[in-house]
């Protein structure tokens, strides 16, 4: 008995093997991310070999970004049924062999599918499942974590780009297929690093799935060969199911999702139009480019410099906050940026807005967790992933009507910049109603029973609020020490 | 006739000559060349013949072009134009200097050769040179440096340099695999070749691109700019040099382009080194992993071993401790 016990739950590390997990998650977003930026780069040789215009060439890049991100629940349910390292290293088996059968492709067709639909499925079986297991293994640092594991996007992009320009002028594009495959093959090595980790688990999920749990348990005592097995298995199917989505019906993560939604809409238009916008103010193709390069780079630095800012003391607990603040701050330069008319202008937009975007893509999963709980972090991921694929399929090509109709770019900017800062005000609005409605019922608790009063350390009203939310254990323990019961 | 090549031989005069004298000078000139017996080219016939030329060209565009020159330029200043079709050229050299202008002897050149004198005509105002020389090109004998020349002290000189479009691109090496096909491409921005001919050269020699051989080559282009040269089937034989050429009206301009055919090993050899990078990782952590849960499971079991030699040095130290003993060995085996 005391065997059991010594092997099961712990808290999470914060250091030690975690910072493997990092690295891993950091290759994971290099091989997955960074490698559908690059992508792009193969559309001239596509062009002059299959004789497509440019419209034909740009659907690969397109149905890899959207079939990753459609695919992410299944992602995450792979990786909670079988484990995470299987779930990783079969869909780096996936990419590699889309990236292999796609050198030897005879038409654009053949593209399509191998490059864009078997490598996209590969990416999704990936990414949520990684993102999830570092913040398991971290509580303290998470945003330092993240911020580092999410960087990988960024750097990866400055580095591979170059690489995979001087493959193709070495090997040709079959040849820079066929290794880009071996170097995506990489994902395997990630998904052996992710090693599992059981952690005690959230008070929320024994209360509620307490009935479903014994069902489980049931389920998995039960013989395969047993004539009830349909019946069962159907049962088992649906309870674990409902455990495993149960956060779906939680009012903070529908919120959350519907945020989102608006975020995702508001914020891929711009790396697709920055430089056509800057191209249409008078400034030069190399200046242009370099105004790409610097929101990249500034991109990276946002990342871990705000991950680690939030994971000061003084930050830790608003990282809500910060999150809404810097989507926020996102919206508002895209509201400045139809007035920027020149260069020097340009500049210091790219500085800030690509500042703010490494910090809430740094925060998305931070946030998540912080609502979901660690266990069901994996299957959250996956949906809120799951519901940035749409806005990026769409958001492009109608900024790209509202240019062509409209003949500016302000209509297109102004109407990303109001959904992001829709996105963010929607949050605000949510915690403030949430707080509002915690204060209301502390103070009818404080006055059903003026007997507790008496008890000057709280725990009666602690307790009221626990049953509230069971979610802000943080930030009810820092509440409640301050409320004067006097 | 001496006072006539007297006139002739004198520098030219400063003031637009009189009609009637100008007429007379130059069917003078006429009858003398015409005498002397050579042929004249059509472009350096006298005036009226050339009029009668420039009617008959007269549906032709025509192109001026000028230089200044002033008496501190240190080089030679250049023009560089560029000529598709059959045009009427004009081309005007400015010459400003605050020397005496009776002094300066103006010549053209095309080349090296001396062009005649009745070609073209000279004018001054102020303290400026103008000399002007119209002519017709309608073949390619006719490109060429055409240059004017200033001489006092020393010598001016403005050049115009009359070329077909070039179609310079650089072009990397085109990589491509044994079995594969490709497709070469010549493009011509803002010109339009009449024609596009392709060449392949092993050394120094071009041998013409065999279109006629069945499903190996085909020419094909979308528009009138650019041509592009399909190759199917390709073997390490293909490999080597091409050169298209645009041909055009007053000439032609080619454009070599390189074709490196590889096996498929070559790729594959940075591939395989690959995988085998990823099957020693994954395997290496694995066994690590494996390890680390083994040493994990290991104190375990060593400790229940101490306890259980404890027990037994406990056993064998006594008979008359049997109470206590049992008391120690319950508590120790629970």
């Amino acid at each position: 008995m005391a065997k059991v016990n010594r092997v099961g739950s712990t808290s999470p590390p914060d250091g030690g093997w975690g910072w493997m997990i990092v690295a891993g998650c950091f290759l994971v977003t290099i091989c997955t991310r960074a490698v559908t930026r690059c992508i792009s780069i193969f559309f001239v040789e596509f062009q002059t070999y299959f004789t497509q215009d440019y419209a034909q060439t740009a659907w690969i890049h397109s149905i890899v970004d959207c079939v990753t991100m459609l695919c992410a629940p299944l992602g995450s349910v792979v990786s909670n049924h079988l484990s995470c390292q299987v779930g990783i290293m079969l869909g780096g088996l996936l990419a590699s062999t889309g990236f292999i059968l796609g050198s030897f492709a005879t038409s654009l067709k053949h593209l399509y599918l191998t490059l864009g639909v078997l490598t996209g499925l590969g990416f999704a079986l990936c990414y949520s499942p990684a993102i999830a297991m570092v913040g398991k293994y971290f509580s303290r640092r998470k945003a330092l974590a993240y911020g580092i594991a999410m960087s990988g996007s960024g750097i990866g992009t400055f580095i591979l780009a170059p690489v995979v320009q001087l493959l193709i002028e070495q090997f040709s594009w079959r040849g820079a297929l066929l290794i880009l495959g071996g170097f995506v093959l990489n994902l395997c090595v990630c998904g052996a690093l992710m090693r599992p980790i059981t952690l005690k688990e959230d008070h929320s999920s024994q209360e509620q799935n307490r009935v479903c749990r014994t069902q489980k348990e049931d389920c998995k005592r039960a013989s395969p060969y047993s004539p009830l097995t349909k019946e069962w298995a159907q049962t088992c199917l649906c309870c674990s199911l409902q455990q495993e989505y149960s956060f779906l019906l939680m009012p903070d993560f529908v919120v959350l999702a519907i945020s989102v939604l608006f975020m995702a809409y508001g914020c891929s238009p711009l790396f697709v139009y920055l430089v056509p916008y800057a191209l249409s103010v008078g400034v030069s193709h190399q200046q242009a480019a370099f105004l790409m390069s610097i929101l990249g780079v500034i991109d990276i630095i946002g990342n871990i410099t705000f991950g680690w800012l939030t994971d000061r003391r003084c930050l830790k607990n608003y990282r809500y906050v910060c999150y809404l603040f810097a989507v926020g701050l996102d919206g508002l330069c895209y509201l400045c940026l139809p007035m920027l008319r020149s260069l020097p202008l340009l500049v210091p937009f790219s500085c800030t807005f690509g500042y703010f975007d490494g910090a809430y893509v740094t925060l998305i999963p931070v946030v998540t967790a912080e609502i979901v709980g660690t266990t069901s972090l994996s299957s959250a991921l996956g949906v809120v992933y799951f519901l940035h694929a749409v806005p990026y399929l769409v958001s492009p090509p109608i900024a790209g009507w509202l240019v062509d109709t409209t003949g500016s770019y302000t209509a297109a900017f102004l109407l990303c910049g109001f959904s992001m800062i829709f996105s963010s005000v929607l949050l605000g609005f949510a915690r403030l109603v949430k707080r509002m409605k915690r204060t209301q019922l502390q103070f009818l608790a404080k006055e059903s029973d003026p007997k507790l009063q008496l008890w000057t350390n709280g725990s009666v009203a602690y307790s009221v609020a626990r049953e509230l939310d069971q979610k802000d254990g943080d930030s009810v323990a820092t509440v409640v020490p301050g409320y004067n019961l006097t | 006739m001496r006072a006539l090549t007297g006139l002739l031989g004198s520098p030219a005069p400063r003031a637009p000559p009189s009609r009637p004298l100008l007429l007379l000078c130059l069917i003078a000139a006429a009858r003398w060349s015409l005498v002397d017996g050579d042929p004249p080219d059509s472009a350096f016939t006298s005036l009226p013949v050339r009029e009668e030329m420039m009617a008959k060209y007269s549906n032709l565009s025509l192109e001026s072009h000028s230089i200044s020159l002033t008496e501190q330029s240190s080089m030679p200043v250049e023009k560089n134009i560029t000529l598709e079709r059959p045009s009427n050229m004009e081309l005007t050299c400015h010459f400003t200097t605050s020397e005496d202008l009776n002094s300066i002897n103006v010549t053209w050149k095309k080349g090296d050769e001396l062009l005649e004198k009745n070609n073209y005509l000279i004018n001054a105002s102020g303290n400026t040179l103008y000399t002007q020389y119209t002519f017709t090109i309608i073949n390619s004998k006719q490109m060429g440096s055409y240059s004017c020349f200033f001489e006092e002290e020393k010598e001016q000189r403005g050049t115009f340099n009359i070329k077909v479009p070039e179609l310079h691109r650089k072009h990397k090496p085109l990589i491509t695999y044994v079995g594969d096909s490709t497709v070469l491409v010549c493009k011509c921005e803002n010109c339009f070749p009449v024609n596009w001919t392709w060449y392949s050269s092993n050394g120094s020699v071009q041998v013409p691109v065999d279109v006629h051989m069945n499903d190996k080559y085909v020419i094909n282009g979308t528009h009138a700019n650019e041509t592009r040269l399909k190759i199917m089937h390709l073997s390490e034989e293909d490999g080597g040099s091409y050169w298209c050429h645009a041909i055009f009206q007053l000439g032609e301009s080619e454009e070599h382009l390189e074709l490196v055919v590889l096996s498929f090993l070559v790729p594959l050899k940075p591939f395989l080194a690959i995988i085998a990078e990823v099957v020693l990782l994954v395997a290496i952590i694995l066994l690590c992993e494996m390890y680390t849960q083994k040493k994990k499971k290991h104190p375990e079991e060593g400790k229940e071993f101490e306890q259980i030699e404890q027990l037994k040095s406990d056993d064998s130290n006594g008979i008359e401790n049997n109470a206590p003993r049992h008391r120690k060995n319950e508590s120790g085996n629970q």
